[in-house]
C-alpha cells in the first residue's frame, strides 16, 4: 500500500514571538515494513538555522529556530510511504509462547538492554496501583503471548470510552484509568503500563492511520489526525504493534513516524518561544491512498 | 584546654575515631604543633580569633542562602578556627586514591555515553543506569575531543572508626564549595599567619590555576582567545555568592541563563555592544534545567537550543550534560571489580558500604535489615530525601519496604557510618563534632592527569552520628590543612607565567541594566533620604496638633513627600486626614517594604540590584553595601519610633554618600560605572525638578516660601553655595538659577544632563541612523530648554500677590515631560527586557487526538 501523508501544525500567537526553537517528530521512518520514498517539508517563516537529526531511539528529528519576529508559524510535512502487511499477520496467535517466559528471558542477563529498555517505567508509563492486576485478567497462567495481548487490546477498546478533550498531556495515568476516558495516547500509555507492569518489552508508536470516508461520500482534506498505539517485544516475532484505541492488529493501513518509552520521548512539535504570549495551535492530518 | 578534650574523647564509647585524640589519651603526632599553639593561646583568645574570622568572612560578604527558610537570604558563612588536617603521609594515599577514582569515574561516563560495553559485558547492570535520571538520553555519543569527559569532580569523604577514609558521595553534575574553600583559607591565613606557616599547610591555588588553564583549554572553535562564562542560576540559589566570586577571581564572566542565546548552533552572550560568541560554559546550573527545548520546558535557568550548540560542537558546556550518572549511588557497589577492568588496579578509596536493590541478593539483604540501614533514592533530590531506617516507625518502614519490591532497582542501602570525631570550637570550649571533608579534582589538560586540590571544605556538626549533611540543614565550615612540604614537581613560582593579557571588557546586558538600576535606586534612596529627614525635623518641632492652615510649611513639604516617593495621593488626599495625622503614613513611607516608592522599598530595589551586580563591586563597596543593609534591618525594627528612624535616616546619607565615592574612586572608568552615573544622575535630575515643582510651585506668603526655599536647597544640598554665590537674602530666581539652570554647580540639572550626555557617548553606539542617536536629541532637548529659559521672566525678583506661578509650573512639568522620555529611550536602546517563555508542550492542545 502507497500513502500520501501531510501533516500540517500552524500556530499562532496573540503577541508577535522574537525566537523561536523548535524539535519536530513528524517524519515517518523507514522500517521493517515501511519504506519512506519521499519527505519534503516546509516551515514558514523560513527558519534560520534547520538541521536533521537522530535520536537515541535512532527516529530522524528536525531541529530548527526562527530568529525573527512572527505572528504564525507553520510545519508542513509532506511524505509518500509505501507500507507492506507487517509479518505478525500472520502469526498464529494461540502458538506464541506462553508470555511469562517471555518474561522471565528479558530479566536475564543475556537479553539485550536495547529491548530491556521498554519494560522500565518512563515519565508517562508508571506503575499505578491496580495496573498489574487489570493486565493479569488477560496475562492468565501460561497464556499464549500474543493470544493475551489480543484480548487486554480488546478489553480497553470496550472498557475505555474515546473522549476527546478530556485528557491533556498533564493528565495523570490513574485518572485515565479511574474514568476510563481518554485519546488514543492514552490507551497506548495504559496498554504500555499494563505490559511493563508484568515485566513485558512495550513501546510507544506515533504514527497515522488511513481513515476512510462514511460510504458513498469523498474524502475531505485534512479529516485525518496523527495517531499512536503500542508495540510489544514477541520473541522470533519481534516488535509486534497493536492498536488499542480501533482494537486491531495493526496492518498495513498504519504509518509509522516515531517510536520512543512513551510520548514524553517522541512528541511530534515541541518549542520554546519568546513573547509569543496566547498560542493557539492547528493541526491538519490528510492520509491519501496512491497505490 | 587540650587536656581536656582528650579526657573527654578518651570516655567516649570506642567505635569512634577521633581526629586529634589517639586511643592512648595522647595528641596524634600531625595535631602536636597545633595542639600546643592553642594551649598557649588559651580558650579566650581562640574565641577573639574566632570572631575575627566571623568578622573578615563578614566584612568579605561571604553569604550562602536557604531555599527554605524566608529569611534564608544572604546568611553569613560560618568558619570553624580549628581546621581538618591531614598528615604528609596520610594526604599522599587520599590524593591517589582521589585521583584514580576520577581517572575510573571518567572511564566510566565515556562509556555510557559511548558505547556502553561496561553495560554489554555486565560490569554495570543497564537498569542502574536507564533508570536514572540523570542519563540523559540527548547526550548520547556527544563525546568531548581528548582524554577528559569528567573535568571537574569532587567527592565527599568520611573517616570510619577503623580509622580508613571513606567515599560518602560522589559529585559529578555541578559540585559546589570551590569558591568557599577558597574564602575559608583567605581568612585562616589573616587571622592565622603563623599557625600555616610553621604547620607547613599547603597552598591550594595551583588547583585552581589549573582549573582556569583547563577550562580555557577547552574550547572547540577558538583556540586563540576563547570566551569562558559560568553560568549561575541566580542570586536565589543557595551557593550564589561563590559563582560570583569564583567568576571574579578566575576573570570569567558570570552569566544568567537569560543573558545567552543559540544562533546558528553557537552561544551567544548579549552584552551592551551586541552579541559576542561564547566558547566554553562552565555551568552551575544543574543537567536538566540547562535547555527547555531538551529537558525541563518550564526551566527559567537555561538557555534554548544549548544541546543543539553541544551536538554541533560550538560550545564546550562543563561538566558535560550527563555527567550526573556518575552521582548515582548505587554505582559505588560495582566499582572495585570495573577499577580493576578498567585500571588494571584496586580500588584505593573504599566507598560506604552499598548495596543496590536491583539485585535479588542484594535486595533481600536489604529487606531483611531495612531497620539498620540507610536507604537512599539513586537519584538524589531534594525530594527524595534519605530514609535512616533506625528513625522510622513500623508502618514506614513497610511503606518502604513495599516501595523497594516494587521499584527495587532505585533504590540503594548503605551502612549507617560513624564518622570520625574532631575537635570544634563551640560556645567557648573544644567539643568533638563529626566531620565530613569535600575534595575538590579538576582534569589538567596538559599533564593529562587529574590534579587533586591539597584541601578542600569541610564540615562539622554537633551532633554525633548525623548522617545526612548539606549546608541546607545547618553546620561549621572548616578548612582542611594539609601539612608538609609542597611535592618536588611544583615550582614556588610558575615558570611559564601566561602573559597578562587584558580580557576585553565586556558587559552582558542583564548586568548594564541592573547597574542602571542600582544608579537609579542610589539616588532615589538619597532623596528620600534627604527629604524625609527635613520632614521629621520640622516635624517633629512643631506643637502637638497640625493645622493645615496655620502649618504651610509643613502642609507642603508633606505633599512634597508624597509627589517626591510617587505614594500619591498620600497627603495630597482632599479629605487631609493623613495630614492632621502624619505619624502612620510618615512610617509607612519609611519602612513598608511592599509599597512602592516608599524608603525601604528604594532601599531594598538598591540592594538587589547591588547583589546582583556583585562581581563589579570593589570589595570595600561591597562591605559599604552590606552595612547599609544591616542599617536597612535595624530601620525595619524600629518601624513604630520616627525619632529613631530619624537616627537611622542619618546613617543612611553618611553610607550611601560613602558607597557613591567609593565608585568614583575605584570604578574603572569603563561601561558598567557609566551606565551606574547615567541611572544616578537621571534620577537626580528627575527629583530635583519635582521638588521644585511640589514645594516651590505654590503661591504662598513669603516667608513661607523663604522657609521652603531654604529646605529645598538643604534637601539638594546646595544652601552653602547659594550664599556663597548670591550673600542675599533667599529669593526664587536665584533659587531656580542654581538648581536649574547654572552649570558650574554639579547639582544643577542642566549639568547632570550635560553629564548623562557624556557618558552616553562613550558607551558603544548602537545607533546607526546618522546624526545623533534618539537619546542624545531627548537630552538635546532638555539642555537647550533649560539653557534657553528665562528665569526671571517665569518669576520676577518681586512676586506680587496675585502672581501666578502657572508659567514655572508649566515649564517643570515639561522638562520632567523630556526628561521622563529620555529615561525611557536610553532604557530601551541599551537593554532588551527580559521577554517571558513559552514552552509549546505546557499548552493544553498539543496533544494530537485521535
Amino acid at each position: 500500500m502507497k500513502y500520501q501523508v501531510t501533516h500540517i501544525t500552524r500556530y499562532e500567537y496573540q503577541l508577535p514571538a522574537s525566537l523561536c526553537h523548535n524539535l519536530v517528530y513528524q517524519v515517518p521512518v523507514n522500517h521493517s515494513f515501511q519504506e519512506v520514498e519521499k519527505v519534503h517539508y516546509q516551515i514558514h517563516p523560513v527558519p534560520h538555522f534547520l538541521a536533521t537529526r537522530e535520536d537515541f531511539f535512532h527516529n530522524k528529528f528536525i531541529y530548527f529556530s526562527i530568529e525573527e519576529s512572527h505572528q504564525k508559524l507553520t510545519v508542513e510535512i509532506k511524505s509518500e510511504v509505501k507500507v507492506a502487511q507487517p509479518v505478525w499477520t500472520n502469526t498464529v496467535a494461540k502458538d506464541t509462547t506462553p508470555w511469562e517466559n517471555v518474561a522471565s528471558w528479558l530479566r536475564s542477563t543475556s537479553a539485550d538492554s536495547d529491548i530491556r529498555q521498554y519494560y522500565l517505567e518512563s515519565d508517562h508509563v508508571t506503575f499505578i496501583p491496580g495496573i498489574r492486576e487489570y493486565a493479569l485478567e488477560s496475562f492468565t497462567p501460561g497464556r499464549p503471548i500474543m493470544e493475551a495481548m489480543l484480548h487486554l487490546n480488546a478489553r480497553i477498546f470496550n472498557d475505555f470510552d474515546f473522549t476527546p478533550g478530556f485528557t491533556d498531556v498533564t493528565t495523570k495515568l490513574e485518572d485515565v484509568f479511574l474514568h476510563r476516558k481518554g485519546v488514543c495516547q492514552d490507551f497506548a500509555h495504559f496498554s504500555l503500563a499494563c505490559l511493563r507492569a508484568i515485566g513485558l518489552a512495550a513501546r510507544y508508536v506515533s504514527g497515522y492511520i488511513e481513515t476512510l470516508p462514511p460510504p458513498g461520500k469523498p474524502k475531505l482534506f485534512g479529516s485525518d489526525a496523527s495517531h499512536a498505539w503500542i508495540a510489544l517485544y514477541i520473541p522470533t516475532v519481534g516488535w509486534t504493534e497493536f492498536d488499542a484505541t480501533n482494537n486491531l492488529l495493526v496492518n498495513d493501513r498504519h504509518i509509522r513516524t516515531a517510536i520512543g518509552r512513551d510520548f514524553a520521548d517522541v512528541v511530534p512539535l515541541k518549542g520554546v518561544v519568546y513573547s509569543g504570549a496566547g498560542q493557539r495551535m492547528y493541526v491538519n492530518v490528510d492520509v491519501r491512498r496512491v497505490e | 584546654m587540650i587536656e581536656t578534650y582528650l579526657r573527654r574523647s578518651g570516655s567516649t564509647a570506642k567505635p569512634f575515631f577521633d581526629e586529634l585524640a589517639a586511643p592512648e589519651g595522647v595528641v596524634r603526632e600531625h595535631w602536636k604543633k597545633l595542639a600546643h599553639a592553642y594551649e598557649e593561646l588559651g580558650l579566650d583568645k581562640m574565641e577573639l580569633r574566632s570572631r575575627e574570622i566571623s568578622q573578615e568572612l563578614r566584612d568579605n560578604g561571604v553569604t550562602y542562602n536557604v531555599y527554605s527558610d524566608p529569611d534564608g537570604i544572604n546568611r553569613p558563612w560560618k568558619l570553624d578556627p580549628v581546621p581538618m588536617v591531614f598528615s604528609q603521609l596520610e594526604w599522599e594515599s587520599i590524593e591517589r586514591g582521589l585521583a584514580q577514582r576520577a581517572e575510573l569515574l571518567n572511564l566510566i561516563l565515556t562509556d555510557i555515553y559511548g558505547e556502553r560495553r561496561l553495560i554489554k559485558e555486565g560490569f554495570i547492570p543497564f537498569d542502574l543506569i536507564f533508570t536514572h535520571k540523570g542519563f540523559l538520553r540527548q547526550a548520547d555519543k556527544l563525546i568531548m575531543p581528548g582524554k577528559f569527559q569528567l573535568i571537574q569532580y569532587s567527592a565527599d569523604l568520611v573517616r570510619g572508626p577503623n580509622g580508613k577514609m571513606w567515599v560518602l558521595h560522589d559529585r559529578t553534575d555541578a559540585p559546589s564549595g570551590a569558591g568557599y574553600t577558597l574564602e575559608n583559607r583567605a581568612a585562616m591565613t589573616r587571622v592565622f599567619p603563623d599557625l600555616i606557616r610553621e604547620n607547613q599547610v599547603r597552598k591550594i591555588s595551583s588547583y585552581y590555576q589549573t582549573l582556569k588553564n583547563t577550562l580555557t583549554k577547552l574550547s572547540i572553535q577558538n583556540k586563540e582567545n576563547p570566551r569562558v562564562v559560568l553560568l549561575s542560576p541566580g542570586t536565589a540559589n543557595e551557593t550564589y555568592f561563590e559563582h560570583a566570586y569564583l567568576a571574579s577571581s578566575l576573570g570569567f564572566t558570570l552569566v544568567f541563563g537569560q543573558d545567552l542565546t543559540v544562533s546558528d548552533g553557537y552561544v551567544w552572550l548579549k552584552t551592551l555592544k551586541g552579541l559576542e560568541k561564547v566558547d566554553v560554559i562552565v555551568r552551575r546550573v544543574d543537567d536538566i534545567f540547562c535547555d527547555p527545548l531538551e529537558f525541563l520546558g518550564d526551566s527559567h535557568l537555561g538557555v534554548v537550543g544549548l544541546m543543539e550548540a553541544v551536538r554541533q560542537k560550538k560550545v564546550t558546556v562543563i561538566n558535560p550534560l550527563g555527567a550526573r550518572i556518575l552521582e548515582n549511588p548505587g554505582l559505588m557497589a560495582f566499582l572495585p571489580r570495573l577499577c580493576r577492568h578498567l585500571l588494571n588496579q584496586e580500588l584505593i578509596l573504599p566507598s560506604v558500604a552499598t548495596w543496590w536493590c536491583g539485585h535479588e541478593k542484594e535486595k533481600k539483604y536489604v529487606l531483611d535489615n531495612l531497620p539498620f540501614l540507610i536507604i537512599r533514592s539513586i537519584y538524589r533530590s531534594n525530594e527524595n530525601l534519605p530514609y535512616i531506617g533506625s528513625e522510622m516507625s513500623k508502618k514506614q518502614i513497610e511503606e518502604l519496604r513495599k516501595e523497594i519490591i516494587t521499584r527495587p532497582y532505585l533504590y540503594v542501602a548503605q551502612e549507617v557510618v560513624s564518622f570520625s570525631t574532631t575537635p570544634s570550637l563551640i560556645d567557648n570550649s573544644l567539643q568533638a563534632c563529626n566531620a565530613i571533608f569535600r575534595s575538590y579534582i579538576v582534569a589538567d589538560t596538559e599533564k593529562e592527569a587529574y590534579n587533586v586540590m591539597p584541601g578542600g571544605l569541610s564540615r562539622s556538626f554537633p551532633t554525633k552520628g548525623e548522617f545526612i549533611i548539606s549546608n541546607q540543614t545547618g553546620g561549621i565550615s572548616k578548612d582542611t590543612w594539609v601539612l608538609g612540604p609542597s611535592p618536588e614537581d611544583q615550582p614556588k613560582r610558575a615558570v611559564n607565567q601566561p602573559i597578562l593579557r587584558q580580557v576585553k571588557n565586556i558587559l552582558p546586558s542583564r548586568t548594564g541594566e541592573s547597574l542602571f538600576w542600582l544608579g537609579r535606586y542610589l539616588d532615589r534612596a538619597v532623596s528620600n533620604v534627604r527629604m524625609m529627614r527635613i520632614v521629621l525635623k520640622i516635624y517633629n518641632e512643631r506643637d502637638d496638633e497640625i493645622h493645615p492652615e496655620t502649618n504651610e510649611t509643613l502642609v507642603i513639604l508633606l505633599k512634597s513627600l508624597s509627589t517626591l516617593t510617587s505614594t500619591l495621593p498620600g497627603f495630597t488626599a482632599p479629605d487631609q486626614a493623613k495630614l492632621r495625622q502624619p505619624e502612620k503614613e510618615l512610617l509607612s513611607l519609611a519602612v513598608e517594604t511592599g509599597r512602592a516608592g516608599t524608603l525601604a522599598q528604594s532601599l531594598q530595589s538598591f540592594l538587589t540590584n547591588g547583589y546582583a551586580v556583585r562581581d563589579r563591586l570593589s570589595l570595600d563597596t561591597w562591605r559599604i553595601l552590606d552595612s547599609i543593609s544591616e542599617e536597612f534591618e535595624a530601620m525595619k525594627q524600629n518601624g513604630n519610633d520616627l525619632r529613631k528612624i530619624y537616627h537611622n535616616l542619618d546613617q543612611f546619607i553618611i553610607k550611601l554618600m560613602a558607597f557613591i565615592g567609593l565608585n568614583n574612586d575605584n570604578m574603572t572608568r569603563a561601561s558598567s560605572w557609566r551606565l551606574l552615573n547615567i541611572g544616578r544622575f537621571l534620577e537626580s535630575a528627575l527629583n530635583t525638578c519635582n521638588i521644585l515643582q511640589a514645594a516651590l510651585g505654590n503661591n504662598v506668603k513669603p516667608d513661607v516660601e523663604k522657609q521652603l526655599m531654604e529646605l529645598v536647597l538643604m534637601c539638594n544640598e546646595s544652601l552653602v553655595t547659594y550664599r556663597y554665590l548670591y550673600r542675599s537674602t533667599l529669593q526664587l530666581p536665584g533659587v531656580l538659577n542654581l538648581l536649574l539652570v547654572n552649570e558650574d554647580n554639579p547639582k544643577s540639572v542642566a549639568f547632570l544632563i550635560a553629564k548623562i550626555d557624556e557618558h552616553l557617548a562613550h558607551l558603544p553606539d548602537n545607533y546607526d541612523g546618522g546624526g545623533l542617536s534618539p537619546a542624545h536629541k531627548k537630552l538635546l532637548e532638555a539642555l537647550t530648554m533649560i539653557r534657553l529659559c528665562d528665569i526671571n521672566k517665569m518669576v520676577p525678583a518681586n512676586l506680587t500677590d496675585d502672581f501666578s506661578k502657572k508659567e514655572l509650573n508649566r515649564f517643570l512639568h515639561h522638562l520632567i515631560e523630556v526628561l521622563g522620555q529620555a529615561a525611557s529611550i536610553i532604557f530601551e536602546s541599551y537593554f532588551s527586557p527580559t521577554q517571558s517563555q513559552y514552552s509549546f508542550v505546557k499548552s493544553n492542545n498539543a496533544l494530537p487526538e485521535l
